[in-house]
């Protein structure tokens, strides 16, 4: 009787425990998470009216980060990361490997990155819970500071800390992007198929000689928390157009800005996909400034136009 | 069709005919269906039926008997899982791989391809005012965007070409812009280090 007080009492503890973690612990445990635990999760990614699904393997093995993820419809695509290099095995394909700390795809890499860089453009609020791919689940809001990015909220698992949900939503509310887990496995080894890619000989990281810098183009106006991450010059995929380019990112939100000599032919001034990605164009004299981004198209062409060359 | 080949039948579903009966029976197309009501007869009265009766079974089954492959050894031996195919099959692919440069990617990174432009610029719906033009996914569904240009200039008289050569451009750079979201998360990296740096202390 005794032994079952106390095992009573120490349940209404740790869950007592679980209610007073803030919403930036919770995330902050989702990050750590993402990165130590191994687990074997099945994903469903909905945007607009198409489904892909995905499946995603993370381990440690020699104390470094394998994870695999495969898409499982279409045509074969796998990507694979040992440490801190991700190769890209597609179909059609010469596989290559890039340097990046995750592979970009299932979460936003945000999620398992630095939680407090994400502060600066969004606001945590603690939601309600809700069960997903059979696991009770917490749902923590990341409210835009500003109307200059989109919402998302993201559904914690309450045993493991892995996100189980992710969400984007436009200002009206509307789901631009969803990224479900359907089963979450959690393994105490890696998985065969991990130990196998660490030993596997990836390609090389490709040479990324040929981009040069870029020239000194600022930004008189950026929105609050946005970074920029890289300037270059290169040419675009396809027509070969040389660009000046610039990314910028919040975290969550990627934007790319583009510099180049207008085509023959006009632009269309702004496009927007429904999964929320945007683009504007903006003429300046001879030369045609593109923002592209999942951020709001009012953003977009707020950055295109403060863009200076210094 | 005798009576005499029917009892044959019928001693066979019974499972009392000998192998050389088998073999003539075999032969003889005719009396499979005979076989086959015989068996089903023999089902019905045992109340061994099925919920759903497939009747033509002994034609089904010749039909998956053809499509199976014909095998000649058996298969070797799987040593390893078949999950790691996605891994073995970049063995020998390392070589090739200097040759190509990081645009020589591109093509698979694209996402959004714009199959159709369809400006409406001449609309005055007040509830729509981005008109809707038609995107397509690699993938292969299609979704709908929105497309505006603006009304200084306001050309509703694309040529074809125009209007191919801009969807080329479009998707240039969107392309790009994806292609650039695997090139480029190099932020990520300083923070999870310095991160890293923190949880250690």
């Amino acid at each position: 009787m005794r032994l079952i007080l106390l095992a009573l009492l120490v349940l209404t503890f740790s869950t007592h425990a679980e209610e007073d973690l803030s919403a930036k612990a919770w995330l902050k445990n989702m990050s750590q998470a993402l990165r130590d635990k191994q687990f074997k999760v099945s994903i469903i990614q909905l945007q607009a009216d198409h489904i892909r699904p995905l499946l995603y393997v993370h381990g440690i093995v020699d104390n470094q980060e394998i994870a695999l993820l495969e898409y499982l419809n279409g045509p074969p695509k796998n990507a694979v990361r040992v440490g801190n290099r991700v190769t890209f095995i597609e179909h059609d394909q010469t596989p290559y490997s890039v340097t990046a700390p995750r592979i970009q795809g299932v979460w936003p890499a945000a999620l398992a990155g630095d939680i407090s860089q994400l502060e600066k453009g969004y606001q945590f609020v603690i939601g309600g819970r809700s069960r997903i791919a059979g696991r009770p689940g917490q749902m923590i809001r990341l409210l835009a500071n500003d109307e200059n990015r989109y919402d998302a909220q993201v559904w914690i698992d309450m045993d493991t800390f892995l996100p189980l949900r992710f969400d984007t939503l436009n200002k009206e509310k509307q789901l631009l992007e969803q990224t479900m887990v359907v089963e979450l496995i959690e393994l105490s080894e890696p998985a065969n198929i991990l130990i196998q890619a660490a030993k596997q000989d990836w390609p090389a990281v490709m040479n990324q000689a040929e981009r040069s810098d870029g020239k000194n183009w600022q930004f008189t106006w950026l929105p609050q928390g946005f970074d920029v991450v890289v300037r270059d010059h290169h040419r675009l995929i396809g027509i070969h157009e040389p660009v000046e380019y610039i990314a910028l990112t919040d975290g969550l939100a990627n934007i790319s800005v583009y510099v180049a000599r207008s085509g023959e032919n006009p632009m269309p001034n702004e496009l927007l996909t429904r999964n929320g990605l945007s683009m504007v164009v903006v003429q300046v004299g001879n030369l045609e400034v593109v923002a592209i981004g999942k951020v709001p198209a009012e953003t977009l062409e707020k950055i295109a136009n403060s863009l200076v060359l210094k | 069709m005798l009576k005499s080949s029917q009892e044959w039948v019928s001693a066979a579903v019974d499972g009392e005919a000998d192998d050389k009966t088998l073999a003539k029976l075999s032969a003889d197309v005719d009396s499979h269906a005979q076989w086959q009501r015989y068996h089903m007869i023999g089902d019905t009265m045992r109340g061994e039926l099925p919920e759903a009766i497939d009747l033509d079974f002994s034609a089904n089954i010749m039909a998956a008997i053809e499509l199976e492959p014909t095998i000649i050894a058996p298969k070797a031996q799987q040593a390893e899982p078949e999950q790691i195919a996605p891994a073995a099959k970049t063995s020998n692919v390392v070589p090739f791989f200097k040759q190509f440069g990081q645009y020589a990617i591109a093509a698979t990174v694209a996402m959004v391809a714009i199959v159709g432009v369809q400006s409406y610029n001449q609309t005055n719906d007040a509830e729509s005012p981005l008109p809707v033009l038609t995107t397509r996914p690699l993938v292969g569904t299609v979704s709908p965007v929105s497309y505006q240009t603006g009304s200084v200039q306001n050309q509703q008289n694309y040529s074809n070409e125009q209007v191919i050569e801009q969807r080329r451009r479009i998707n240039a750079y969107i392309q790009d812009h994806m292609l650039q979201q695997r090139l480029n998360p190099g932020v990520v990296i300083d923070e999870n280090s310095n991160q890293d740096a923190a949880v250690n202390q």
